[in-house]
This record gives C-alpha cells, sequence and structure tokens, in this order.
C-alpha cells in the first residue's frame, strides 16, 4: 500500500466506494446506516493504510474494515447476544412448506424480482437473519465471493462459512415460503425497478 | 424429505421405496448447499440425486432453495449518487484531518 497521501486516498475511494456502498447497503438495509458504515470504512482504511500488507486484494481488506466496523456498530446499538441457527428448524413440517410460495416459476431471477412485493419479502427475510449469517449470505450469494475469501474477512475456516451460508440460506429459504405472494402478475408487469 | 403432515396431492406417485425415510432426508437437508454449490463428490452427489428421484417433497426443497439462492444471487442494490459519493469523500477526509 503506497502511503498516506490524499492522493492515494482518492484512488482508494474512487475504485472502491461504491463496492463498499453496495455491500453496506445490503448490510445495513437502508442508505443512511450504509452511508455511515461507508464513512467509517475508509476513515479506517485511511488510517490503516501503513498496517496493508498487501497479502490480500484492497477489495478484501476493504470488506473486513467494513464487516467489523458494521459488527462495532451494532454491538452499540444492541447489547444481546445474536441466536444461533439450528438445522432443525429449517424442516418443513406441512406440505405448503415444501416449495416457495412465491412467482418465480417460468421467470428468470431478473424478472420475478421486477415483483416489487417479492424485492421487499427478500429483503426483509434477508434483514432478519442474525447479522454474522447476513454477513456470510451477503458476501458470498450477493457480492459473490468464494468461501475463503469470505474466510478471510470474517475470520473463519472454509468449514464454518459454509456452515452458516447454509443455515442462512435456509432461514431465508423459510421466511419467504412462509410469506406467500400470489398476486405475482401484476405486479411484475406493472413494477419496474428504478 | 420425509412427509409429515397431510398426504401429498399432486401428479407423482405416492409410493416411495424402501430405503426411503425421515432420517435420509434429514441426512439430504445438511448436505444441499454444498450439493447446489457443486462441492460434494461425485459419489455422494448420485446419492443424493437417486435420493431426489425418489422423494418428491425433497426434489421441491432443492428446487425451492436454488430459486433462493438465486435470487439472492440477482438481488438489485442502489446505487450511490455522485453527490453522496463526493459528499461522503469530504466528510471521511475533514473527519481524518480532525482527529
Amino acid at each position: 500500500m503506497p502511503a498516506r497521501t490524499p492522493k492515494n486516498f482518492d484512488m482508494l475511494y474512487r475504485d472502491h466506494v461504491d463496492l463498499m456502498y453496495r455491500f453496506a447497503n445490503r448490510l445495513c438495509g437502508e442508505p443512511d446506516a450504509a452511508q455511515d458504515l461507508v464513512q467509517e470504512t475508509f476513515l479506517n482504511a485511511y488510517r490503516g493504510f501503513k498496517k496493508f500488507r498487501g497479502d490480500a486484494q484492497i477489495s478484501t481488506w476493504l470488506y473486513t474494515i467494513a464487516s467489523r466496523a458494521c459488527l462495532r456498530m451494532r454491538r452499540r446499538r444492541k447489547g444481546a447476544p445474536e441466536r444461533e441457527l439450528s438445522l432443525d428448524e429449517f424442516i418443513p413440517t406441512s406440505e405448503g412448506e415444501f416449495r416457495l410460495q412465491i412467482p418465480v416459476d417460468g421467470l428468470s431471477p431478473e424478472e420475478a424480482l421486477q415483483n416489487k412485493e417479492l424485492r421487499q419479502a427478500l429483503d426483509a427475510a434477508i434483514d432478519k437473519l442474525p447479522k454474522k449469517y447476513k454477513m456470510v449470505l451477503v458476501l458470498r450469494d450477493m457480492e459473490g465471493l468464494g468461501a475463503k475469501e469470505v474466510g478471510i474477512i470474517m475470520g473463519l475456516n472454509e468449514r464454518a462459512v459454509k456452515s452458516r451460508l447454509h443455515r442462512a440460506r435456509l432461514f431465508v429459504r423459510r421466511e419467504l415460503s412462509a410469506r406467500g405472494i400470489t398476486d405475482a402478475t401484476d405486479a411484475h408487469d406493472h413494477e419496474r425497478l428504478k | 424429505m420425509a412427509k409429515r403432515g397431510a398426504p401429498r396431492r399432486g401428479k407423482r406417485p405416492a409410493t416411495k421405496p424402501p430405503q426411503h425415510g425421515k432420517g435420509r432426508c434429514l441426512h439430504i437437508l445438511r448436505e444441499l448447499s454444498a450439493y447446489i454449490d457443486d462441492e460434494l463428490s461425485g459419489d455422494i452427489c448420485q446419492e443424493i440425486r437417486r435420493h431426489l428421484g425418489a422423494c418428491p417433497n425433497c426434489e421441491d426443497f432443492v428446487a425451492s432453495l436454488r430459486q433462493t439462492v438465486s435470487l439472492c444471487r440477482h438481488s438489485p442494490a442502489p446505487a450511490l449518487s455522485s453527490a453522496d459519493r463526493a459528499f461522503m469523500r469530504e466528510k471521511i477526509l475533514q473527519t481524518a484531518r480532525a482527529r
């Protein structure tokens, strides 16, 4: 990492701010908190320029800073420990729980997500996840990182990453299944992404 | 997935192979993310595929998990406006200089 100068910071900021904002938005679920997290992330990156040894990609380093900042921000807001997700709680107990009761059949994911109600249900399901599971899901399934990189960011081995990811996916699946969205066509036809 | 509720209504036959049971379904449930991420050995994948072919509920379950992952992967995220980008940059540098 080059010396800590406004010019070098500008390059770092310019190249990665959109990536970090997208990540922060997915973690926080709302724009103001996402902006706070991005500012905290780049402030810590600015101060930590000298500590970065170049062992990992810069984006991995920034994801790590953002993830830690997010956990700190959460701890400041809530004191209660996060709950663990058990596999047993995701075993369907009735016939209707095996399939998703949402309008996705025959549609590409992009088409399905033009349904505002479905987008909101998905966002709500992800938002309900305990933070440590949410982080793994966001990094792996939404940011598209590999399990090894997620492990580096979160300080976990790959096995733990995969275990958390599986539980997080089962949680979101169950939430979508329980929610049920029936009025697919109107919402799909008329609600376009902004 | 072993059936717990009322009998399934649908096109598939109601009969199950003798080796099928709830314990087998739970074993499959534990492996499903690794299965859809293609992280399992060929032998285990084949075993799971065999089970899915014989268990409509598990087949539905794995399809719904795939759909969930696919929706997450394609979920849009709002973009940052140029004004917000510039404002945040200024605020970060101000805070860094002040401390």
